[in-house]
């Protein structure tokens, strides 16, 4: 291929789509991390776990729903329709469950924070290994449930699930930031990372707050891991290790925390990814992306959204 | 003469256990599993200065078990053996049993220097920031290895283990784990003699009350560097010997899971304390190793009562969901691991008597 | 030369000023008290001056060093020391390890020394024991030597907190609020307290407080704040009558 100005362009132009895509599943995770980090102050390590296990129930449901035993199935458009909330159901189920079992009751005990950032930890190695444990290490393809169609934008490719992706996580933004900043509960989300004694004063219960915050930070994951098999068929267990891991990166860029914070960080994280990738060779994604993170980390602690750290004397 | 009696005892357990593996009376699984119980001994003491007596969150810590265990067995394979990678040794082959502190000394430097990625991070930073730090540390680590093809990249590095080898040719001994017990006394008495002193006591004054600290004179700044370098540079001794022992390192083996497993013994033995961080390493490797025993016993059981299809088989990889279950449990019910902060001579003081604490 | 001097001190956070333009001065062996309502700004006076806040504009020179823009433990190791206004101990070592921490920026070894327990080492650490332990005897604190803080009631963790600000030897001693939580009893055996290791060490002492009992009684010159700005100085009478500080304190309706 002739190397020409014009056709930079549109590579450049090709990666921030790719990047746009990328971005958005990083958004999705990213948002869970933060909604629960600002109300908890909890590094929910095992959220991108949830992410994975939102891909494998949005396999296992639009499976089922597509070709029932012995029924004939529903088509792929109501599958895509019903898939999706029982997806985003089930994955905050099982959100609310990891807080209700293991967390809450470290948390009501008074135990030291880090100790529940373990606990964090473990339930995720927990549902990636009990994962591969019980589904063994095949790749299990996601069906194609809406027929891909690709466009061809002054030579960059874009195709209607992208689109679609990227809809869904501006929306999904939107929404987060109006329940987060306009709502009662969204106000009581914030009350309790600032004061978590005064929230019964305002007449919501605690707990109550916890758990919507669980129910929303899970079930997006669930939408994005849903989304993500809808892209990249083949699903595979650590997917919750490898993105999330970068979708947790991307939330503490934004300053862990603030919704705006995750969704801008999501998408400066998958810019820079898949810009080093259109100029370096792909393993090193992962050592640029990491070391952005330590540069800023170190030179702005609480990241781009974050309030600065105050000591008090 | 008393005071003694523990270090003796020891020694002469070091001695005999050598003296077992000399004579061939241990088979070399057993000796496989001791001396990475030693290793993890190693391991976990390294990362229990930073999450014991720092009361940082280090996750990364396996990054620099990672640095220790590639630069030492480029090291080794540089120094006593021909290789395609760096042509003739430049020592003969018998020099080795000699000069393998050499080995050890520069693993330990890179790995105390590539805790300085941490540990310049750490003068703004604590907490929860500090802990994404070391995990990306731990990544950075991990992914710069990966990207140097010349000692393999990804597929990993392997030939060290021939010094061993040509150690026992000199002087027919168990010499990996001789150097792997040596690898623990050295630990051991760096990290006791360091936190009885007032300069390392700066360390828990850091963690106690770091503005206090700061304020009466201690340098923090600098308690950190030392903390942090102590801290990795012992993990690359960990590291060194693990490559030496299992022959084969790729950057791979020390992810977040080995960082995680280092962290799971910290806390199973109890932040802080010196005594519950080895008994915990000791059973933490016997847990792993016996689940290679328990799982098939498990598969069967479950099948003989009927509990299982016939068509599913428990296997190997239900480990890693036992595992994180457990220390979950031990987080729920004992937070305090074994000893709390306590020493093994502070839950039993009647020990004091037969111990030197220095 | 006054010991400490600070000139044209400002602290703004963020668009807050917490402090504009406090000038002031203090010789050797006085006792001197820095008062003013909640918020005034007089702990963001003590920050600055044990280097904790580095000032937006101005000043201070401590014996004839400037030390605004050194760390904390460098100010200490020039001979100030504090106590906080909320006790402050290490909780996790013994009260005489607490004593002995306060000899850190003289130690006298490295790393290399404590790792091989050089005869250097030894001899430091023999040292430094001895040191403490004086520290914690002056106070009368050695029974309670092998104690952890936490374990002590309130008014023991202050003496404390007071011993190890002395065990670093200091020439000048700021104490933010020290008869906070004291009942006057207490405060009358602080005020003899404070005015014998005054004596005792030739030390200066600066001190933020609360209770008029212990300020007027123990001061020689004193310094009112208000909304970061010096609003009186002076000797106790005068302060006591001053118009402006009575109404910073009651508001301006009872006038």
């Amino acid at each position: 291929m002739e190397f020409s100005l014009q056709n930079s362009i549109v590579n450049f132009l090709q990666q921030c789509a790719n990047g746009l895509e990328i971005g958005s599943f990083y958004a999705l995770i990213a948002l869970g991390y933060s909604l629960v980090y600002g109300v908890l102050r909890l590094i929910n390590f095992a959220h991108g776990d949830v992410f994975m296990v939102g891909a494998y129930l949005g396999f296992f449901i639009s499976t089922a729903l597509l070709a029932p035993e012995g029924m004939s199935g529903l088509s792929p458009i109501a599958t895509l329709i019903l898939a999706i909330p029982l997806t985003m159901i089930f994955t905050s189920l099982l959100g609310v469950s990891l807080e209700r079992v293991a967390y809450r009751p470290l948390m009501r005990k008074g135990a030291h924070r880090l100790y529940v950032v373990i606990t964090a930890l473990m339930c995720g190695l927990i549902l990636q290994n009990g994962n591969v444990a019980l589904l063994g290490a095949s790749h299990s393809a996601f069906p194609e449930l809406v027929p891909v169609v690709v466009y061809d934008v002054w030579g960059v490719n874009i195709n209607n699930v992208m689109l679609f992706i990227v809809i869904t996580a501006v929306l999904v933004f939107l929404a987060l930031h109006f329940i987060v900043s306009r709502t009662r509960m969204g106000m009581a989300m914030r009350a309790v990372s600032w004061d978590k004694f005064a929230l019964p004063l305002m007449g919501i219960p605690l707990n109550k707050v916890i758990v919507f915050t669980f129910v929303l930070g899970s079930a997006v994951a669930g939408l994005g891991g849903f989304l993500h098999g809808m892209s990249y068929p083949v699903l595979e267990q650590d997917m919750g290790a490898s993105i999330g891991w970068k979708a947790f990166i991307a939330a503490v860029v934004g300053g862990i925390g603030e919704v705006r914070g995750a969704f801008v960080g999501a998408f400066l994280l998958a810019f820079v990814e898949t810009m080093v990738n259109a100029f370096l060779p792909s393993t090193y994604s992962d050592l640029f992306a990491f070391s952005i993170l330590l540069l800023i980390l170190w030179h702005r602690p609480t990241g781009i959204f974050g309030r600065p750290l105050t000591a008090k004397i | 003469m008393q005071r003694y009696a523990i270090n003796i005892l020891l020694c002469a357990a070091a001695l005999i256990l050598v003296g077992l593996a000399h004579a061939g009376k241990l088979d070399g699984y057993v000796l496989h599993v001791i001396t990475l119980i030693g290793i993890n001994c190693i391991f976990a003491l390294s990362l229990n200065l930073v999450n014991g007596y720092m009361g940082e969150f280090s996750c990364g810590h396996a990054g620099f078990m990672c640095v220790g265990a590639l630069t030492g067995a480029l090291l080794s394979v540089a120094l006593f053996t021909d290789s395609t990678l760096f042509g003739t040794a430049i020592f003969a082959s018998h020099w080795a049993p000699f000069l393998f502190p050499l080995v050890l000394i520069g693993a330990m430097i890179t790995a105390a220097l590539a805790g300085l990625i941490v540990a310049l991070p750490s003068f703004k930073t604590r907490d929860d920031y500090l802990a994404i730090i070391t995990i990306a540390a731990n990544l950075i680590i991990i992914s710069i290895f990966n990207n140097i093809d010349a000692i393999g990249g990804p597929r990993g590095f392997l030939g060290q283990q021939q010094t061993i080898n040509a150690m026992s040719n000199f002087i027919k001994l168990p010499w990996m784990l001789i150097w792997t017990l040596i690898g623990v006394f050295i630990c051991v008495i760096v990290i006791r003699r360091l936190m009885t002193s007032t300069y390392g006591k700066g360390v828990s004054a850091v963690c106690q009350n770091e503005v206090a600290a700061e304020m009466m004179g201690v340098n923090t700044n600098r308690v950190k560097i030392m903390a942090f370098m102590v801290s990795s540079g012992l993990a690359g001794l960990a590291g060194v010997l693990y490559a030496h022992h299992i022959d084969y390192v790729n950057p791979k083996s020390f992810d977040l899971l080995k960082s995680t497993e280092g962290l799971v013994m910290v806390y199973l033995g109890g932040m802080g304390s010196i005594t519950g961080v080895l008994m915990a390493a000791v059973a933490f490797t016997l847990l792993v190793e016996s689940l290679r025993f328990i799982i098939p016993m498990l598969n069967n059981g479950l099948h003989s009562i009927g509990l299982l299809p016939e068509s599913y088989h428990l296997d190997q990889k239900w480990a890693w969901v036992f595992i994180p279950l457990m220390l979950i449990l031990l987080m729920r019910f004992r937070p305090e691991g074994f000893l709390g902060n306590r020493e093994l001579t502070h839950v039993f003081p009647r020990l004091k008597r037969w111990i030197t604490l220095k | 030369m006054p010991l400490l001097k600070i000139s044209g001190l400002t602290q703004r956070f963020g668009g807050i000023q917490a402090l504009s333009d406090f000038s002031f001065q203090l010789e050797e062996h006085e006792i001197v008290g820095l008062i003013g309502p909640n918020g005034a700004g007089k702990t963001t006076v003590f920050n600055i001056v044990s280097g904790f806040y580095k000032p937006t504009e101005g000043k201070v020179v401590f014996n004839g060093r400037r030390i605004n823009g050194l760390k904390p433990h460098q100010i200490t190791a020039l001979g100030m020391a504090r106590t906080f206004q909320n006790i402050r101990l290490w909780n996790n070592m013994t009260v005489l390890d607490n004593m002995r921490l306060a000899r850190y920026a003289w130690l006298g070894y490295s790393f290399w020394s404590a790792i091989f327990r050089t005869q250097r080492y030894r001899r430091a650490e023999k040292n430094i024991e001895n040191q403490a332990r004086e520290a914690l005897e002056m106070m009368e604190l050695t029974d309670y030597a092998e104690e952890l803080p936490k374990n002590l009631p309130y008014g023991l963790q202050r003496r404390v907190e007071l011993a190890r600000a002395l065990a670093s030897k200091p020439r000048l001693l700021l104490l933010d609020e020290p008869a906070a939580g004291l009942n006057s009893s207490d405060a009358d055996d602080l005020i003899h307290f404070i005015r014998w290791i005054h004596d005792e060490f030739k030390l200066s002492i600066w001190m933020i407080e609360h209770q008029m009992k212990v300020v007027m009684s123990l001061c020689q010159h004193l310094t009112v704040i208000d909304f970061g700005c010096t609003i009186a100085s002076g000797t106790p009478e005068e302060i006591r009558n001053n118009p402006d500080v009575i109404k910073a304190y009651l508001g301006d309706d009872t006038l």
